[in-house]
């Protein structure tokens, strides 16, 4: 069957780059998720065009042969694993920017584009896509799409789903659809555009997005402030808000974390403090500085034991990169399992506190660091690289760290979605209505299952 | 997926259960009851004969209604307050009408989180004061915002004057609480901004029309509430610079709340009966805000203002303080009202790329002329969404028939452009026949597909988005 299905594939598609020799395809199974375990891969496709893709799903629904289609393979969920028998659908070499369109402040383009080239190609027309995960300078757009990834400037400029005008897709049966154009606002028929985002690929292959833009902001001034304890900085993010001031970055580090950073690059981070919180405007001049200065006021009120304020862009960089370097850092001390998970911003510290409770009763160290801003923080279970029972020991810990984040009114997952390592909470945070429907939702768009199966749903 | 409408025995027994498991539900069967609820502001249209209209008063009675008219095969139309544009909210025969406005309790403002979670009833201005007193603000401001509800503004997506700078309703929706067609209530989302477990499917309810679930409550995002509003109004003498400075503005790094704009025929109809003192023979005015408050404020206008002169503004005016802002504004919220006064006006609701806005006013224009329909165009040029108004003589007998053909060209002219045929209004039942000219049959064949899934019985709002 598979065998005839790659010939098929052969026949049909001649020029297509189709790897089988599990000694290239090797690379390709993996995402950056750790403890993952991938399957063994039919081969790895790598579709130039929608005409390729829809000649791809046409023929691997007509030979029953399940499609994982895969960006940069940067996720964290595991959404790109490969899985036994089934055809890698690789977007990576569809990478083109179709269109600037400057007057209407949009720009369309394949999925492969990798998200920080496209930010700097439509910086070149004085605009900017705001959506920035961590992985900006290695991660596609169309895995992006996928995650409905977020980001450090989330806060103030929302995630992905709020920048998608439109996507082609193609569907399971190789019909290729379009989900919206231009327009900003477009209510005709379902939003069908918010159902494929953050879909993972297990209901269509997203080919081409209409992404909206917004003219560039001014450079970023950046403040990070020390504190004594978590709540403390939790008490400077709520006064943040409370002053009225919305800022393009909120970001947290944890002692834990801060130690990491300092012992592997030296930027002289307090390693006292309990709690650092990095604040950045973007409102530009008179404006930036203002909401600084109310930003500073919040933290030194809530406690802060030192404030320091960047003088130039250049120091802003250099205090940016404390926070920039915090899962690398982390993982200089180990394995690094990173985390994703989301509370209401006023329950930070309560997560934080917990956090300290399931590192002690697990035995594990935690690093923990995220956006503050909109309670999305990343807690980082740092194992030894040579414990046998590490995945189990974090396993049991995660599941802990879960069941507080459901107490607290959170999400077990934020921004890097639920792939194959958060289907089996997905229940447990939706409930079983809820997983049902979204079941009737697979069965309707992808009724033989061969989409990116054993992804996304329990 | 239509179902056929009830038979008198089905709706008979229907009825009888119903009172039976909720004696204390207000229940009208009397036609002259139920006839103010059989509209919505689509007052051409032809509303069906309800089996009865039904007020709710809680999620656990949405689901034993929603039950019991699974059992008994009996249709549901949920509706707000009636205020719709595009026939969502209207009676079906046989069908029992579900009204929701008795859902309107604001459950908690947190104001920490910046969340506020409310029942479907709630009126959108409501709401807006109740959280203004917390310093927050909600942003999505349909120009029925005083007498819309919430639940109807989430089942349209509703947009509204300021989402060129702050986005459509969807933006703004955490959670959802939804009854199923089976009646299972789920709940989508939750308090966080960020939340990607499973499929969006609070996306795919908000907008849904009440097709696929009767939304019951909902979390909603809220933001600082923004300083009061500076006004601006530029005159132009051809719409193509009207158009050019809405570029400029954006080409400019601005993004004021609001950019509106209204045509020649609808400026002539607005100083005709509001005598506001604005030139009668401009051919296109922009009204610009900014809300970036206090000096940020000035500067934004200024920068405004410099693009508006350097596309050929003849004239601009800024408003000196907020009493001379609103009675500028004045001139954009009593548009529509003021061209009724020239005949029946029907307000349509189109979307186009910003660039596109000079070519399909032109074109609109055209239209018109040809099947000699007066129109006029008003509408929020910031993000291309425009409502051209058709305005006909009341005794009109061939009107209708006019119309449609207007409507039809206009919509194709639409489409050739980038465009979309509904920008905030809805599908609901008049332009539900167009879906697959936009989005083509495939994408249809999904959105049947996925109605399939969540209503197999199609018991849910039947005859409306879908063709």
């Amino acid at each position: 069957m598979s065998a005839a299905f790659l010939a098929a594939l052969r026949a049909a598609l001649p020029e297509l780059r189709l790897i089988t020799d599990p000694a290239e395809t090797e690379r390709y199974r993996h995402d950056m998720t750790e403890y993952a375990h991938p399957g063994s891969p039919l081969g790895v496709a790598f579709a130039r065009s929608t005409d390729d893709v829809a000649t791809i799903v046409r023929l691997a629904a007509a030979h029953r042969v399940p499609l994982v289609p895969r960006g940069a393979g940067s996720g964290v969920s595991g959404g790109a694993l490969a899985v036994d028998g089934a055809l890698t659908l690789s977007l990576e070499e569809m990478t083109e920017i179709l269109e600037i369109d400057v007057a209407n402040l949009v720009v369309r383009c394949r999925p492969g584009i990798i998200n920080a080239e496209l930010g700097r190609r439509v910086a070149e027309h004085g605009l900017f896509y705001p959506p920035d995960p961590a992985s900006y300078e290695y991660c596609s757009i169309g895995g992006n799409l996928a995650e409905n990834s977020g980001g450090l400037r989330c806060v103030k400029y929302g995630v992905t789903r709020d920048y998608v005008l439109g996507l082609e897709v193609v569907l399971a049966d190789g019909s290729v659809i379009r989900t919206g154009g231009k327009t900003v606002k477009d209510v005709m028929g379902y939003d069908l555009t918010g159902l494929f985002v953050g879909s993972e690929g297990t209901l269509g292959v997203i080919t081409e997005a209409t992404l909206r833009l917004i003219p560039a902001p001014q450079p970023k001034l950046t403040l990070i402030a020390f504190f004594p304890s978590v709540r403390a900085a939790g008490a400077a993010v709520a006064a943040i808000f409370r002053a009225g001031i919305i800022p393009c970055t909120l970001e947290l580090m944890d002692r834990e974390t801060n130690r990491a950073v300092e012992a592997a690059i030296g930027v002289g981070l307090d390693l006292d403090a309990a709690a650092m919180l990095m604040v950045e405007s973007d409102a530009g001049g008179a404006g930036a500085v203002r909401e600084l200065d109310a930003a500073e006021a919040a933290c030194t009120e809530a406690g802060a034991s030192s404030v320091l304020r960047s003088a130039d862009a250049k120091e802003a960089d250099w205090l940016r990169e404390a926070r920039r370097k915090a899962h690398w850092a982390l993982e200089q001390g180990g394995v690094a399992r990173m985390e994703d998970v989301g509370v209401p911003r006023s329950r930070v510290p309560d997560l934080l506190e917990a956090l300290e409770e399931v590192a002690a009763s697990h035995g594990i160290r935690i690093g923990v660091f995220g956006h503050a801003g909109d309670g999305n923080l990343h807690p980082c279970f740092v194992m030894e690289r040579d414990d046998p029972h590490a995945e189990e020991r974090v396993e049991r810990a995660r599941a802990d760290l879960f069941r507080h984040v459901l107490r607290l009114g959170g999400t077990i997952s934020g921004e890097h979605g639920t792939g194959t390592v958060k289907k089996g909470y997905l229940e447990a945070q939706r409930g079983p209505d809820a997983i049902r429907t979204m079941r009737a939702l697979k069965a309707a768009l992808d009724p033989l299952g061969i989409l990116n199966p054993g992804k996304l749903l329990p | 997926m239509t179902s056929a409408p009830a038979a008198p025995a089905t709706g008979a027994a229907f009825l009888a259960a119903l009172r039976d498991a909720l004696p204390t539900l207000r229940l009208l069967t009397d036609p002259a009851e139920t006839e103010p609820h059989r509209w919505d502001e689509t007052e051409y249209m032809r509303p069906g004969i309800p089996l009865g209209v039904a007020f709710p008063a809680s999620t656990a009675e949405v689901v034993t209604i929603v039950r019991l008219a699974g059992a008994h095969g009996v249709p549901l139309v949920p509706r707000g307050a009636g205020t719709g544009l595009s026939g969502g909210a209207i009676a079906a025969d046989g069908a029992l009408t579900l009204v929701l406005t008795g859902l309107d309790a604001i459950h908690a403002i947190d104001a920490e989180n910046q969340l506020v979670r409310c029942g479907p009833g709630v009126l959108n201005a409501e709401l807006g004061r109740r959280v203004a007193e917390h310093g927050l603000f909600y942003p999505p401001d349909p120009s029925s915002y005083e007498i819309s509800t919430i639940g109807g503004n989430l089942a349209e997506n509703a947009g509204g004057l300021r989402c060129v700078k702050y986005g459509v309703t969807r933006d703004y929706v955490l959670d959802l609480e939804v009854v199923l067609a089976d009646g299972a209530v789920i709940r989508t989302g939750g308090a966080t901004v960020k939340d990607v477990m499973g499929y969006d499917l609070t996306s795919l309810f908000v907008g849904s029309e009440g097709t696929l679930g009767i939304i019951t409550e909902a979390t909603l995002r809220l933001l600082p509430l923004p300083p009061p509003k500076l006004t601006l109004l530029a005159f132009f003498d051809s719409l193509t610079a009207a158009g050019e400075a809405v570029a400029e503005v954006a080409r400019r790094g601005i993004i004021p709340v609001t950019l509106e704009l209204i045509d020649a025929f609808t400026l002539k109809a607005v100083e005709a009966v509001l005598k506001l003192g604005l030139d009668p023979d401009a051919a296109a005015m922009l009204m610009i805000e900014s809300d970036a408050g206090g000096e940020a404020a000035a500067a934004e206008l200024d920068a405004a203002e410099a693009a508006c002169r350097a596309t050929g503004a003849t004239s601009v005016l800024r408003a000196a303080d907020a009493t001379e802002a609103d009675w500028l504004r004045e001139a954009r919220r009593r548009a529509h009202w003021a061209l009724e006064q020239a005949g029946v006006a029907r307000t349509d609701d189109i979307g186009v790329p910003r660039s596109a806005i000079p070519a399909i006013i032109a074109e609109i224009g055209e239209i018109g002329a040809r099947h000699g329909v007066r129109i006029g165009v008003f509408g929020h040029a910031g993000d291309g969404n425009l409502h051209p108004s058709f305005i006909m003589d009341r005794d009109d007998p061939d009107a209708e028939e006019r119309l449609e053909a207007v409507r039809a060209e206009i919509y194709r002219a639409v489409l050739r452009l980038g465009g979309t045929i509904a920008g905030e209004h809805g599908t609901g039942v008049p332009k539900r026949k167009w879906l697959a000219e936009q989005r083509g049959p495939a994408a249809v064949a999904v959105m049947h597909a996925i109605k399939a899934a969540l209503d197999p019985q199609g018991i849910l709002n039947p005859g409306k988005l879908l063709p």
